[in-house]
């Protein structure tokens, strides 16, 4: 019962905070708005006097209560029994507690609202508009009895729903029924005859490339662009998904090469600074082999070092690289801060490429020679020996693997893929300025790697259609976005390290791993 | 015979070009003082104590700030990415206050209009620092708990990616609730930035700002006593066991996850710390305020040798100082300040990574 109490406790203390949270940050606001754009009922009648936006604000939180209440009401550990009692106790108390703290603030808010303090110029998201839409147009008094009142209830029901469907043992449940009927599945003849059968995946694959390639030529200009920024990603995933998935080395200075990449095609066909108009076709190998050049210069001294000190000093790089392109220096050379506008694009048998769809037919392309290399090298001899020195370097290297030179072609490597996709993104938007290259890009490119699933094609494609394609879809979050990449990062590393799609072999060593009772801390830091 | 270089050869030619690119380098050096100093100077000596000045006052700030790298490196050879982010929250913390004390009045005969901030400068600078320290230290408590501790025996890589996740949320969840506007830290009056002690050196005036002084004295003050900490008492010694050895730690019957808590605890106080001083300093707030003082902060950790107390006081005060002089001896752009000091971090983790004064560390561990 103590125990229970405590969860409950923390549970409730938890969700005040992050409900609370959620208001200042003026999520609470955006979620009606996208509940409203869900349901489509944005010009619905008002109903008790609460717009349409403020139900669906409401909907939301009780969702957020309920969330509360079944957190509350876990079972704690070592709990045998399963009776009724602290499970509606604990649903009830997590609730209560978070109703208090969330309208204890409404009623600070509220207040001095009432009295014209200007909140917004300290707290961006607490507009008098906004406040008065949390509060649903009541007094702040009404408002937060209102929310003690919803959190409490929506605690208790919590309670009660954890307890009804047997307290997160119907977790377990769920996970063996989609196990046993994923095995049932594979048990069906025609299924097992066409899994044996060689072609299958090749049949697969092809099908879902001819979806692919059908989509631009019905998506509009807009979707078009966006398709191509995936499809760019797609590209950077995979080239760091060699340095970073394969060779286990954490670049955080990938950006450099994208912008190495980037600058040498604008500069090369742009008339602005240098005045060559070179065709795209020559500046684009240029591109790549300068990348890759800046690879090998760099990882030549800096891949002695091992993990983070390695991650720091190609974060440094990248700064570096920044820093000289917005600075005044180089203002001759490449545009400085205001960047290099009109960069050429290329021409096909005497056609010059305008639309958007001839650049994404174009990226397309590239990201599909990515794929053939990336796979040819990852299942090759070079491939394994990254792989080996991703699991332990002193092991391969008494393998006879010499590491520095495959750490040195994993980088060059990674960096040309870097320099292909940053020349197509210069080329594609007809400009390049320093504004491109932040840190934010490598830090998008490593996401998009860790949350796809490390060391694997599908799960970079993955990892890019849900990190760069998701907000485009859901257009009300843009501000939102970088938060989330964020808190997707730690999320990811607690509870699937591997990533969405786990690599086979990754799979294989995490089954591996669940058999051992702890293993000793020191020997297992690499 | 096509391969007879032995590993041990290949090492000592490595040594050798390391060693021919220093002496390049430190010619290079010699030759840039020498033209700037008596070849052709450009700059008069108020000038230079200026750079002097203002090399220290920020060297300072980074040694506060890089102690806390250094602390948490230490004992769980993990880089704490998002301590910059801490910095930051430090220094929103004594930003509201100080905003907080302005709106309470506090009349007197002499002046009606005066506010607390000024009628009592001393006490709210002194609860602007330990309002800062206190919620970045909170900060810095719930993130180890959060994001660091669930990873305590995963691969390396994974707490460090786990760390740029809990920075860019941080950075953003800032961002998002106080606006990414730049914002002025109102000092008191007394404290006024740009106001100081005229020093006439060369014919002309140098100022020693006020807020300098106080940030130097302040982070003298921090830094010897968490040496004093360190060092001295019960904490410091498990803290010196946990980055020694954890298991055999836990055997002595030190509370490892205690000890950690309370190294983030301290780490987190030293960024807040060091935040209201950058604010009180330099003047402005914003939700990116953090990121790169906190990596030249790591910077300067690596410099002094990362896991060194001492070398991360002096490798702050260094890098200080070769940000503020470094382009006026180098004959560059003061745009181009960052870029020494990111120049310098590649420069010494490639060829000295245990830093100045620091341990030998064993492969294993670089």
């Amino acid at each position: 019962m103590k125990r229970q109490l405590h969860l409950a406790l923390n549970a409730g203390i938890t969700f005040g905070i992050v409900t609370i949270f959620l208001f200042l940050i003026g999520f609470t606001g955006i979620s009606g708005a996208l509940l409203a754009d869900l349901f489509r009922n944005k010009n619905a009648n008002p109903f008790l006097g609460l717009t349409p936006i403020m139900l669906n604000m409401l909907i939301f939180l009780a969702l957020v209560g309920l969330w509360a209440g079944v957190s509350g009401s876990r079972k704690s550990k070592g709990q045998e029994e399963d009776p009724w009692a602290p499970a509606l106790l604990g649903g009830l108390i997590a609730g209560l507690v978070h109703g208090i703290m969330v309208g204890l603030v409404a009623l600070l808010v509220g207040t001095l609202n009432l009295h014209h303090v200007p909140m917004n110029i300290y707290l961006a998201a607490l507009l008098p508009a906004a406040i008065k839409q949390f509060l649903l147009a009541l007094s702040p008094n009404q408002g937060a009895l209102f929310y003690l009142g919803l959190f409490t209830l929506t605690g208790f029901l919590g309670g009660l729903l954890s307890r009804g469907v047997g307290r997160g043992v119907w977790r377990v449940r769920a996970g063996a029924n989609w196990k046993t009927t994923w095995d049932n599945f594979n048990q069906i003849t025609a299924i097992k005859r066409a899994r044996s059968f060689r072609y299958t995946d090749y049949i697969i694959y092809g099908i879902l490339l001819v979806i692919v390639f059908l989509v631009p030529l019905v998506a509009g200009q807009y979707w078009n662009y966006t398709i191509g920024t995936v499809a760019i990603y797609v590209l950077l995933g995979l080239g760091l998904n060699i340095v970073v998935g394969l060779a286990g080395l954490l670049d955080l200075g990938y950006v450099a090469f994208f912008a190495i990449g980037a600058y040498t095609m604008a500069l090369l066909t742009a008339p602005t600074p240098h005045h060559l108009m070179w065709s795209f076709w020559i500046a684009l190998p240029i591109g790549v082999v300068l990348a890759a050049l800046a690879g090998l210069l760099l990882g030549a001294p800096v891949l002695r070092l091992r993990g983070d000190y390695l991650a720091i000093v190609t974060l440094g790089f990248g700064e570096i690289i920044r820093l000289l392109s917005t600075s005044d220096v180089l203002t001759s050379f490449s545009g400085g801060p205001r960047g290099v506008p009109s960069v050429g694009g290329p021409t096909l048998f005497g056609k010059p490429f305008n639309s958007s769809i001839d650049y994404v037919y174009l990226i397309f392309l590239a990201v599909l020679l990515i794929i053939f290399v990336t796979n040819r090298l990852q299942n090759s001899r070079v491939g394994r020996a990254w792989e080996a020195m991703r699991e332990d370097e002193t092991v391969s290297r008494a393998m006879g693997i010499n590491t520095l030179t495959q750490k040195l072609l994993a980088f060059a490597i990674g960096a040309a893929f870097a320099g292909l996709g940053g020349a197509l993104f210069a080329s594609r938007n007809q400009f390049t300025g320093p504004e491109d290259f932040t840190f934010m890009v490598s830090v998008n490119v490593v996401a998009v790697v860790i949350v796809g699933g490390m060391g694997n094609i599908p799960g970079v494609i993955a990892g890019a259609l849900v990190l760069k394609g998701l907000p485009e879809v859901l257009r009300e979050l843009q501000d939102y976005r970088v938060l989330v990449f964020g808190a997707l990062l730690v999320v990811m590393m607690l509870w699937r390290p591997a990533g969405l799609i786990p690599s086979s072999r990754r799979k294989m060593e995490e089954r591996k791993d669940a058999g051992v009772i702890e293993a000793p801390q020191e020997g297992r830091e690499k | 015979m096509p391969n007879t270089k032995s590993p041990a050869r290949r090492v000592s030619t490595y040594r050798i070009v390391q060693l021919v690119l220093g002496v390049l380098f430190a010619g290079y050096l010699l030759w840039r003082i020498y033209v700037v100093f008596i070849g052709h100077p450009t700059y008069g000596p108020d000038t230079w104590a200026r750079f002097l000045i203002s090399g220290i006052v920020l060297g300072s700030v980074y040694a506060v700030i890089a102690i806390g790298y250094t602390l948490v490196y230490g004992i769980l050879r993990m880089i704490n990415f998002a301590h910059g982010d801490i910095m930051m929250i430090g220094a929103f913390g004594g930003y509201f206050v100080f905003e907080a004390f302005k709106a309470i009045p506090a009349p007197t005969k002499a002046n009606p209009n005066l506010n607390f901030l000024n009628a009592q400068p001393i006490i709210s600078v002194a609860v602007a620092f330990l309002v800062g320290g206190a919620i970045a230290a909170l900060s810095g408590y719930f993130l180890e708990k959060i994001a660091y501790r669930p990873l305590r025996t995963a691969p390396r890589l994974v707490p460090l990616i786990s760390a740029i996740g809990a920075s860019i949320f941080l950075e953003n969840a800032a961002q998002l609730m106080f606006g990414s506007q730049r914002r002025d830290f109102s000092n008191p009056t007394m404290l006024t930035r740009g106001n100081g002690w005229n020093l006439h050196i060369g014919g002309s005036t140098v100022i020693l700002t006020y807020t300098g002084v106080l940030t130097v004295v302040l982070s003298i003050i921090l830094m010897v006593g968490l040496y004093w900490l360190v060092m001295r008492t019960r904490l410091g010694r498990a803290m010196r066991a946990v980055a020694e050895n954890k298991q055999t730690a836990a055997l002595m019957g030190i509370d490892v996850d205690g000890v950690i808590s309370r190294t983030f605890i301290i780490s987190g106080a030293l960024a807040g710390f060091a935040g209201v001083m950058w604010g009180v300093h330099l003047g402005l707030v914003y939700f990116y305020v953090g990121f790169l003082p906190g990596l030249k902060a790591f910077t300067a950790a690596v410099l002094g040798g990362i896991g060194s107390v001492p070398g991360a006081m002096l490798g702050g005060l260094f890098l200080g100082l070769v940000e503020s002089v470094g382009p006026g001896i180098l004959g560059m752009s003061f745009q181009l300040a960052d870029v020494i000091a990111f120049g310098i971090l590649v420069l010494v983790l490639i060829f000295r990574p245990t830093g100045i004064v620091g341990e030998v560390l064993t492969e294993e561990k670089v």
